[in-house]
């Protein structure tokens, strides 16, 4: 009986991933073609230390792809993500080179992201005040906490450090794979199972016993961990640390996470879509640069690129449904 | 025995000098980053932060212009360009990219000051010359870094509006973005004349983008709250337009402003009769970083650091820059003229 329920488990739960890949073929393919042309253009790509360089300038940005993925699988929003990876980045470049080491760095990194992320959920959930306008204040506060650290670039990381991540070993890659092995271990948690069920139908998941409010919460502190992790490890990669690098990444997080298929309203879409998406606004500055686009016309790709990328599950879905 | 200890003695002495000679012939035949492996035509790569505000504009042109001149000599065959778009770490992942294309130079504003550091350093291994020029890296992995002296800039800047205010009155400090190195250097540069002046009393500092639109929003609030402002130390862009702008409209009476070299700051000096001081940054630096990158890979010798003088812009000589106005873009900054002898020159000084 129970083997029999557990077949009829697994049958749903491929259907359900099933269901969820149709939206991303589309996107699937374009970051395949993307990375065929990258390596056309650049051979040198298929080898270790190609491999490492780029992985390492796509790893932050995965990062932060699903640190908004995240909330927006709950229905929420973060516009704080960038000031938080500016914040990860000068607390790992004072506190590394300092009394407690790599590990404390690490430790006071991880502590200060998921606090941080914590607090921006519970005054966003329990006061059921708007994500946008709670992480909008947030980004100027902890903008300014970062400033108030690290006035100007500076600070330093042990050169190790720099070395065993942003080195000429492929380590961004496999941490690219860890995270996303981590997440499927939290989609297996409570929590993590509440997370689809809290942004898709909030009022019936909590009828139906699911802690709506925690999974949310507990969202809001993995986003602010993995923000503060992509801020670690851009100080890690550039060897110090700088209080604005990571302006650009509250906007990038956001087109990463819609190009990969996440919904703004919540419940939709799916956490290896997010990662293709900040693979394909990655590898995307590169093959321009290897096809010689001048600026202004890499602005007029960039965007081409982008609208083609979310249109076309649209349009093979349309072409589908036709008899 | 005496004889031939002297023989011994002159002999070391001889050797010793040649390989001294030798040492010094090897240190002049190559700047930093340079393994003469690689002939001209060289392709010169041009890192850029953000190609979008006027005065980058404005640098792009001259290098574009330089590049030319060295086409003509045979000396470049091509000028790949990135734009970062503000972004630090794009700038890093554009530079990756143009170590992966093996270009010959690559000429860099930086986004950070300390971001680029390992990627540069990277370049310079792999016999790249790197030439950083405005905006600099904290490192010295580079062929050259060329730049003018900011700290220079805001002492400048602030010793002359002391003097002008007879050591005593209320000022505002108008700073570049917080956070970056040149608008951080400015400010720390005014601050020993500040110090030693405890008659001017700073009644508000703002944190803008070099532009004026922002610069006139934020001295706008300012003007409110402060009634009584004597003179403003702006320390760069064109925020001292934007500032005069504000006062104008509010129809308060003009004070002793410091600023750079923006020609609608210039025309509004000008025009409002104003008691001012001005300082360039010129936009020939880009210009100066390529003819300087190939010198460098040509095999000469450059030195580590250029310092480009910073000139003085007052009432005695306004008139000549805004003469030339026509050839600059209205919302653009009117540099002093170049030639291949002013940079010989600079390159010589030590």
């Amino acid at each position: 009986m129970s083997s029999l329920t557990r077949t009829g488990d697994d049958r749903l739960y491929w259907r359900a991933q099933g269901e969820r890949n149709r939206g991303l073929m589309g996107l699937f393919a374009v970051v395949a073609a993307f990375l065929a042309l990258y390596a056309y253009l650049f051979p040198g790509l298929l080898s270790v230390a190609g491999v490492s360089k780029f992985a390492q300038s796509w790893l932050p940005l995965a990062l932060v792809a699903m640190a908004q993925a995240i909330l927006m699988l709950t229905g929420g929003i973060s516009l704080a993500i960038g000031a938080t990876v500016s914040l990860g980045a000068v607390i790992a470049a004072t506190t590394m080179s300092g009394y407690f080491g790599v590990a404390g760095g690490i430790v006071a990194v991880s502590a200060s992201g998921l606090a941080i992320g914590a607090l921006c959920g519970v005054i966003a959930i329990r006061l059921r005040l708007p994500a946008i306008i709670v992480t909008l204040a947030a980004s100027f506060i902890i903008g300014g906490l970062a400033l108030l650290i690290l006035p100007r670039p500076g600070g330093a990381i042990p050169g190790w450090f720099s070395d065993l991540l942003a080195g000429n070993t492929p380590a961004a890659l496999g941490l690219v794979f860890l995270v996303a092995l981590l997440w499927k271990l939290y989609l297996a948690t409570p929590l993590g199972l509440s997370l689809y069920a809290a942004g898709e139908n909030p009022v019936g998941a909590y009828r139906a016993g699911v802690p709506v409010d925690a999974a949310r919460i507990a969202a809001y502190a993995i986003s602010g961990l993995l923000s503060t992790l992509a801020g670690l490890f851009i100080a890690a990669q550039t060897g110090s640390g700088d209080p604005v690098i990571g302006q650009a990444f509250t906007l990038n997080s956001i087109a990463a996470a819609v190009l990969g298929g996440v919904g703004f309203l919540g419940g939709r879409g799916t956490m290896r879509g997010a990662i293709a998406g900040s693979l394909l606004l990655s590898v995307m500055i590169n093959v321009m640069f290897f096809l010689g686009f001048p600026p202004v016309a890499q602005y007029v790709a960039q965007g081409l690129i982008i609208i083609g990328a979310v249109a076309l599950p649209q349009l093979t879905a349309r072409f589908r449904r036709r008899p | 025995m005496r004889k031939s200890m002297m023989k011994a003695a002159v002999s070391a002495l001889c050797i010793g000098l040649f390989t001294c000679i030798g040492l010094v012939t090897e240190a002049n035949a190559a700047a930093k980053c340079i393994k003469g492996d690689r002939k001209a035509p060289y392709t010169i790569g041009w890192a850029n932060i953000y190609s979008v505000p006027t005065w980058m504009k404005q640098t792009e042109g001259t290098i574009a212009a330089e590049v030319e001149e060295l086409k003509k000599k045979g000396l470049v065959d091509k000028l790949v360009i990135t734009d970062a778009q503000g972004d630090a770490n794009v700038q890093i992942q554009q530079i990756q990219s143009m170590i992966d294309a093996d270009v010959d130079a690559i000429i860099l504003i930086a986004g950070s000051s300390t971001a680029p550091a390992r990627v540069v350093a990277d370049a310079c291994a792999k016999g790249i010359a790197v030439i950083n020029f405005d905006s600099l890296v904290d490192t010295d992995e580079v062929t050259a870094k060329i730049n003018t002296d900011s700290n220079e800039w805001g002492d400048t800047a602030a010793k002359w509006l002391i003097a002008e205010l007879g050591g005593k009155g209320k000022i505002l400090v108008l700073n570049g973005p917080a956070g970056i190195s040149v608008s951080d250097d400015r400010r720390k540069g005014a601050n020993a004349a500040l110090a030693a002046n405890p008659g001017i009393e700073i009644l508000a500092e703002t944190n803008t983008a070099y532009n004026v639109a922002p610069a006139q929003e934020t001295v706008t609030s300012l003007l409110f709250a402060h009634p009584e402002i004597n003179g403003i130390l702006s320390l760069g862009g064109a925020l001292s337009a934007g500032a005069i702008l504000a006062m104008d409209k509010q129809g308060r009476p003009m004070v002793p402003i410091t600023g750079e070299n923006a020609r609608q700051f210039l025309e509004l000096w000008k025009e409002k009769d104003l008691k001012s001081w001005a300082t360039m940054q010129p936009n020939w630096l880009g210009a100066f970083a390529t003819y300087t990158a190939v010198q460098a890979l040509e095999g000469k010798d450059v030195p580590a650091f250029v310092k480009v003088p910073l000139p003085v812009i007052d009432n005695s000589n306004i008139d000549g820059y805004l003469a030339r106005a026509k050839d600059f873009p209205a919302d653009g900054y009117i540099f002093s003229p170049y030639d291949q002898k002013l940079f010989d020159e600079l390159l010589a000084a030590k």
